[in-house]
């Protein structure tokens, strides 16, 4: 009985983050092409539904009925395995993110958390594992192609991605630091209190009167967001798909669902990516002020709502970055990873190991 | 490099510009409803034309319903890609009248630069503003005399006067002319 209840439970809640994650992926491809035509002065899609607002449903109908093209010479397995490969450890991360404050109901005899999918005590270290194996994803899917662009195309991404998933572990280890856990739900609930305890500014973790001495995060921030760009393929780093050079990089000979399983699979990394950012680094569901101003049952709702702003802030600025900035040339791109990021990642990190180290004395 | 520009480059100054730049013209878009977008929506609404815009080629007519074409094969002389094709007959019973007795344009070939309608002596062609003619099949688009005068009964259909006094050599020519005026002596 307590069994299934529990399973129940997680079931319910799987699905509505699965659905809540796949309808803001549909509508982001929405939001994107409309933040984008704002900034340079265009409408963006206007035609399908009141100022085009279902174009991403007939996108969908459009890939759901487009022929399944597999090229001759094609690995016919790995082209098929490649998109899936891309897609499930996209969507897999979002198990372990806090969407809410950490809070317990009882049904029938079984405690369960209605903002956290599971608490696994690795859940940072989870996700950085999948993360490198959406990598895999896109290397196959390019050299499945038998396409000389696509292959191109999967060695830099390839290239890139390893590059960058180094730099953002790096970041990340700085506030494990301060956080003393893996854990995703421990991370933000460390960082209760106001705006001034996110990891960001990082107040409070000295003893006695240094409590208010700042370690803050920034620069780990900083590198974190800027590689996570890279890590997502997304413009000014998205190299492995360049169109200007590449056509269409790992996804050329991609059509029809598979294409839409690769799209869907970087817009969702663009979530969780921002929701590991506004976890780690902005405080997840604190508000900026201490505490909350509603009262029971809607403080659990305030919590759900600044979570959201947050990564919808963090998804905004991709689509920000996407309108101002040109795409960097490759050896660019691999010196700022590792002749930049990487010595600032590991100089932050001695720096907050010493700094930490000084205020617990 | 001095101290400056190691701020800036540290602080991504250039970035940060051309980050600023964006946002700007989105809160003017968005918040401050200052800008409108450039483009238009198109098939819903469609830009002026200028006046002197040259669409596709149309033949024309006298207000009596007779061809202003005397056939003289200038045109297809005075076309740098070749588009026109011109069969030149006598008119029937006249032997020192001409007309065509078919006309093709092939207007997959045009440039719309013009030259036919100016080279023409008796203004039988003029450029519409006629521009939507996209085709599912290129033959479509080989025109031929009736399409070319339907073009132009279209596009102007307050026909001109039949010239009452030419030049006698050019008049010569024209199919409409019953009563040829007298030669100069």
């Amino acid at each position: 009985m307590q069994m299934s209840v529990f399973a129940l439970a997680a079931l319910v809640k799987i699905a509505v983050v699965m659905g809540v994650v796949l309808l803001t992926v549909a509508f982001l491809t929405l939001a994107e092409r409309k933040v984008l035509s704002w900034m340079q002065d265009r409408m963006g899609p206007m035609e399908v539904g009141p100022y085009g607002i279902l174009q991403p449903i007939a996108d969908g109908i459009k890939l759901f009925f487009k022929e399944d093209i597999v090229p001759a010479g094609a690995n016919r397995f790995l082209f098929s395995l490649a998109p899936i490969l891309s897609l499930v450890p996209a969507l897999i991360g979002f198990a372990v993110v806090p969407y809410g404050p950490n809070y317990e109901i009882e049904v029938s005899g079984v405690r369960i958390k209605p903002f956290i999918i599971t608490d696994v005590n690795i859940g940072i270290l989870y996700i950085l594992a999948f993360a490198s194996i959406g990598a895999y994803g896109i290397i196959l899917g390019g050299w499945a192609s038998n396409n000389k662009y696509s292959l191109l195309g999967g060695l830099r991404a390839a290239a890139q991605v390893i590059s960058y998933e180094l730099n953002v572990g790096l970041a990340i280890i700085s506030v494990l630091i301060l956080s003393g856990s893996l854990s995703m739900v421990t991370i933000a609930e460390k960082q209760a209190g106001s705006m001034l305890n996110w990891n960001i500014i990082g107040m409070g973790h000295g003893n006695g009167i240094w409590w208010w001495f700042p370690v803050t995060q920034f620069v780990a921030f900083v590198v974190y967001v800027i590689s996570s760009v890279a890590e997502t393929n997304r413009l000014p780093f998205d190299l492995p798909e360049a169109e200007s050079e590449l056509v269409a990089g790992w996804m050329t000979e991609y059509s029809g669902m598979r294409f839409a399983f690769f799209f869907m699979s970087e817009y969702s990394n663009m979530i969780l990516v921002s929701c590991i950012a506004s976890v780690l680094f902005l405080g997840g569901y604190h508000a900026p002020y201490p505490g909350t101003i509603l009262s029971g049952g809607w403080a659990l709702a305030e919590g759900v709502f600044w979570f959201t702003v947050k990564v919808y802030a963090f998804l905004f600025l991709f689509f920000w970055l996407r309108a101002t900035l040109p795409r960097l040339r490759y050896d660019q791109l691999m010196r700022f990873g590792w002749k930049v990021m990487l010595p600032l990642a590991l100089g932050n990190i001695v720096v907050t190991s010493i700094v930490v180290y000084l205020l617990r004395i | 490099m001095p101290a400056s520009q190691w701020v800036k480059t540290l602080i991504f100054y250039e970035l940060l510009v051309g980050m600023k730049a964006t946002i700007t013209v989105f809160i003017d878009r968005i918040v401050l409803r200052k800008r409108k977008a450039v483009t238009l929506q198109y098939p819903h609404e469609k830009r002026d034309l200028p006046g002197t815009y040259r669409g596709m080629i149309a033949l024309l007519k006298y207000d009596d319903d007779t061809e202003k074409c005397v056939g003289c094969d200038l045109c297809e002389a005075a076309c740098p890609s070749r588009v026109i094709t011109v069969i030149s007959s006598e008119v029937a019973g006249e032997p020192m009248k001409r007309y065509a007795k078919e006309y093709y344009m092939d207007m997959t070939r045009c440039l719309f630069c013009g030259l036919c309608v100016q080279a023409c002596p008796v203004d039988a062609l003029a450029m519409t503003r006629e521009y939507e003619w996209a085709k599912y099949n290129k033959r479509d688009l080989y025109l031929d005399k009736e399409q070319l005068l339907a073009l132009g009964d279209r596009n102007f259909p307050v026909r001109e006067k039949k010239l009452e006094f030419q030049h006698p050599n050019v008049a010569y020519f024209n199919i409409g002319y019953k009563n040829l005026p007298p030669k100069d002596s």
